[in-house]
């Protein structure tokens, strides 16, 4: 896995394990006090609720209590510490609040519980004021108590699901191990993992984790970066070999080289663009802030008019009052700014542990309305790197299979193009696997083990050619051969076979005889075809684009069960190709893709998907980043997606159906037809559990799990 | 207390009493004065944010104290020209432990009883609001034209 994140940091702060951890103090610290808080209160509460019970089942008398228990000054010193130290912080915040020009629920909670209060201070000290007006002198304490007692529950309960919510970055940071072990003056030396600079040597041990990002120098090993890519299949290292910090070290022992550190670690970059994605806006949330922006002004004026409307009915203030208090207590501004925020950091966070990093919250929105994905080829639904599939040897040959296959090589050896690569591998396999004395990498094959090349010339288009220990050695195209006068007519059913199958042809001349024949193909991925089948279970459109040949593009997407295929497109003609489609209706569309050309179709797409493994500058005009580089990451992005917006969609609409029906009713509007009024308490209870639930199905996104794709074999 | 202690209770609450019908247009004209004064100050114009400082290498800086609200909540800074915005939070409540700039998508964790900050550059004029990581603490950013 090679990946090159890009992100463009310029923020004092660094999400480091260190920060996070000193958050999490913090936050712990804050809930010790809020339980603390909410204990006391609830104690208190319970004993006001106690106190004032003979007046809740009518009149006092025949009570058990002592009279001095029930009396309305024991429930003021009993409410009071409810009030000024439980409840301290909401008062604090709204009159911070308030001073910049701005209300939230602290003014809802402090503006319907202080009112509460200040009545039944005026019915404690002036009784007789009441008494004379024919109303009776009651006092509503308890309302106050209950209702910040459950508020600052509901805030507990609250800060507990919000510290789940970000659970996903703390796990990915705490995936780098403290320490490393690194090589200072030919001593392994353990050093903080923040010591460790680029340049430096690492030892790592099997079952440790590997402490960052480096290139092997010495050893191998299998690693297995699940954590990071989501591919449970551990991959091979050896000397050469990209390795992340992070991953987990299996069976062997490897030396290697760092390469990047601290912020520029893949690790860091991934955490980063988390949190930029989780710092970003949906359009749903637009419309939720604005609402958020009016919500509890307008809330107050309607329990002003709750409270003039039901005085001028009744002309009784203390019902008018209730009436006041309960539409402030049930609004609940909080549900509808966490609708959506949370369901993001959740949906952004479990995407990163399942190897999908969205950019923003808007990919992880428009992924899941897609109607095209646009795949390019190479690299994407194939490997991108091409091997050989077939070698047979032409009847009329002469030379033993083992030589036949020495001389390709040698000459191969002495080309760049990627077909003399893949022979090359090719043929190294072939050899150590007849004798296993032979070496083991293709620098040594090109020297002393391959026949020495006397002359060597590469025809452009055609193939390469030259002189090995007196015999003419040409590999090449049939159709040169076919030019060169060679008959080449015993070649043609087989040639035929293998374009068939998308291959290129390399066919093997020695001395003018037809010796040997290649076919090299780039082997599709083993997931692609799936990835495709369940593409198109989704109900999406699948395009292939890509710049090969229409009949090598059309047979390759046979395989995977593409049946549109934009084929012969030059790299420069892809954004276009994106665009065409944009135009002709059928978008959402996302493009696929890893390598650098694929960067401006990747940015002209509604949704850019880079392969992990691809180029850096296509993952930076990329909205998600697959770091598998596997397409099956693009099903489980769009599922995720899709439920991420059906969870942000069901907050929206519990939060505003709350709020819609819950004000009204606290405003007495039912009471005409129903004679129901809603208890203040009941107010509160409701207003403080309806964020918690918000909350609380935000946290359902946490069990989604990516289903693995059957493999194909090719 | 006569008022029902269920959830939902029928009126026995309900009482009616004969207010003089001055008493009831006083509380009519005080409640809409209280509606309409609380609407201007919640929601009315207040002029324009606390503009930004110049400091060194024509950055401009605005530090902002996290007390249960952003104070300064409304600042005004210059587009085109680096941003340093320092929060200074002495509120403990975790609500506003954390800040974030949507347009810009980024975020800052404010550590309690110390100043943190963020660079931005806000390259066009217009209006970007910033909030804690509940939504519920609001501020903006007033970015006009050079």
């Amino acid at each position: 896995m090679t990946i090159e994140l890009n992100t463009s940091p310029c923020c004092h702060q660094e999400a480091g394990p260190a920060s996070v951890e000193a958050m999490e103090r913090e936050q712990a610290r804050e809930r010790t006090l809020l339980r603390r808080k909410v204990n006391v209160a609830a104690l208190l509460t319970a004993l006001v609720v106690l106190s004032s019970l003979p007046h809740m089942l009518g009149g006092g008398h025949h009570s058990l209590l002592p009279q001095w228990f029930t009396s309305p000054w024991t429930q003021l010193l009993l409410t009071t510490p409810v009030l000024f130290w439980c409840g301290a912080d909401f008062f604090k915040g709204a009159i911070s609040a308030f001073r910049q020009h701005s209300a939230d629920m602290n003014t809802l909670v402090a503006a319907g519980t202080g009112i509460a209060w200040l009545t039944s201070l005026f019915t404690t000290l002036f009784p007789q004021v009441l008494i004379a007006e024919g109303l009776p002198a009651d006092v509503y304490y308890e309302s106050t108590a209950v209702i910040l007692t459950l508020v600052s529950l509901g805030r507990l309960l609250e800060a507990r699901a919000r510290g789940q919510t970000s659970a996903a970055i703390r796990r990915l940071l705490q995936l780098q191990p403290p320490t490393a072990r690194v090589l200072r003056k030919g001593q392994a030396v353990e050093v903080p993992v923040s010591l460790v600079v680029v340049g430096d040597l690492v030892l790592v041990r099997p079952g440790e984790k590997i402490p960052t990002d480096g290139v092997v120098v010495e050893g191998s090993s299998w690693v297995e970066e699940s954590m990071l890519s989501g591919e449970p299949t551990p991959v091979a290292k050896a000397a050469g070999d990209s390795v992340i910090g992070a991953s987990m070290n299996r069976s062997g022992s490897f030396c290697f080289r760092v390469s990047r550190v601290g912020g520029d670690t893949v690790l860091a970059q991934i955490v980063e663009l988390v949190r930029q994605a989780q710092s970003s806006r949906t359009q749903v949330q637009r419309l939720a802030d604005q609402v958020i922006g009016w919500f509890v002004p307008v809330v107050i004026a309607l329990a002003i008019t709750a409270f003039v409307v039901w005085f001028l009915v009744s002309g009784n203030p203390v019902l008018a009052m209730l009436f006041l208090v309960s539409v402030l207590v049930i609004a609940c501004p909080c549900a509808l700014g966490l609708a959506t925020p949370t369901s993001i950091m959740v949906a952004s966070g479990k995407g990163a542990e399942s190897g999908l990093i969205f950019r923003s919250a808007e990919a992880l929105e428009t992924a899941g309305k897609l109607r095209t994905i646009v795949v390019d080829k190479t690299g994407t639904l194939t490997r991108g790197q091409p091997e050989v599939t077939d070698f047979e040897r032409l009847p009329g040959g002469v030379l033993p299979a083992v030589t036949l296959l020495a001389l390709t090589a040698a000459l191969e050896s002495r080309s760049e193009h990627p077909l003399a690569e893949a022979i090359v591998t090719y043929v190294q396999r072939q050899l150590a696997n007849s004798y296993s004395q032979l070496a083991h990498t293709r620098s040594e094959l090109k020297g002393s083990e391959l026949p020495a090349v006397e002359s060597f010339e590469a025809v452009a288009g055609r193939g390469v050619q030259g002189s090995i220990g007196g015999q003419w050695v040409r590999v090449g195209t049939p159709r040169w051969f076919e030019e060169l006068g060679i008959n080449t007519a015993t070649l043609r059913p087989l040639v035929e076979r293998l374009e068939v199958a998308a291959c290129s042809v390399a066919v093997v001349v020695v001395d003018g005889r037809l010796e040997g024949c290649f076919g090299v193909a780039d082997p599709l991925k083993p997931t692609s075809a799936a990835a495709v089948a369940a593409l198109r279970s989704l109900g999406l459109q699948v395009v292939m684009l890509s710049g090969d040949s229409r009949h090598t593009a059309e047979v390759v997407a046979a395989q995977v069960g593409i049946e549109r295929v934009i084929a012969e497109v030059r790299p420069a003609d892809k954004a276009a190709a994106v665009m065409q489609l944009q135009q002709q209706g059928e978008g959402p569309v996302a493009m696929v893709g890893d390598g650098i050309n694929d960067a401006p179709a990747l940015a002209q797409a509604d949704v850019g998907i880079a392969m992990g493994t691809g180029t850096a500058v296509a993952i930076a005009a990329s909205d998600i980043t697959l770091i598998s580089g596997n397409l099956a990451g693009v099903v489980a992005a769009i599922e995720l997606s899709r439920r991420t917006m059906a969870n942000i969609r069901q907050n929206l609409f519990f939060a505003f159906a709350y709020n819609i029906t819950g004000i009204p009713i606290a405003a007495g509007m039912l009471f005409p037809f129903t004679g129901w009024l809603l208890n203040p308490m009941i107010a509160g209870a409701a207003m403080a559990f309806s964020s918690v639930s918000v909350l609380t199905n935000a946290l359902r996104l946490r069990r989604y799990r990516t289903i693995p794709l059957p493999l194909a074999s090719r | 207390m006569t008022y029902s202690s269920l959830a939902i209770a029928t009126a026995p609450l309900w009482r009616t009493i004969e207010q003089p019908p001055a008493l009831k247009l006083l509380v009519a004209a005080l409640g809409l004065a209280l509606i309409v004064g609380e609407l201007w100050w919640f929601l009315g114009p207040h002029g324009p944010g606390v503009a930004a400082r110049q400091g060194a290498e024509g950055r401009q800086q605005v530090t902002i104290q996290v007390d249960g609200g952003y104070d300064p909540a409304r600042i005004r800074v210059v587009a085109g020209q680096p941003l340093r915005l320092t929060f200074h939070r002495i509120d403990p409540s975790s609500c506003v432990a954390q800040v974030i700039f949507p347009d810009f998508q980024r975020s800052l964790d404010l550590p309690l009883e110390a100043s943190t900050s963020i660079d931005l550059l806000p390259a066009k004029p217009g209006l970007y609001p910033f909030h804690c990581g509940m939504n519920m603490v609001r501020g903006m950013l007033e970015v006009v034209a050079a």
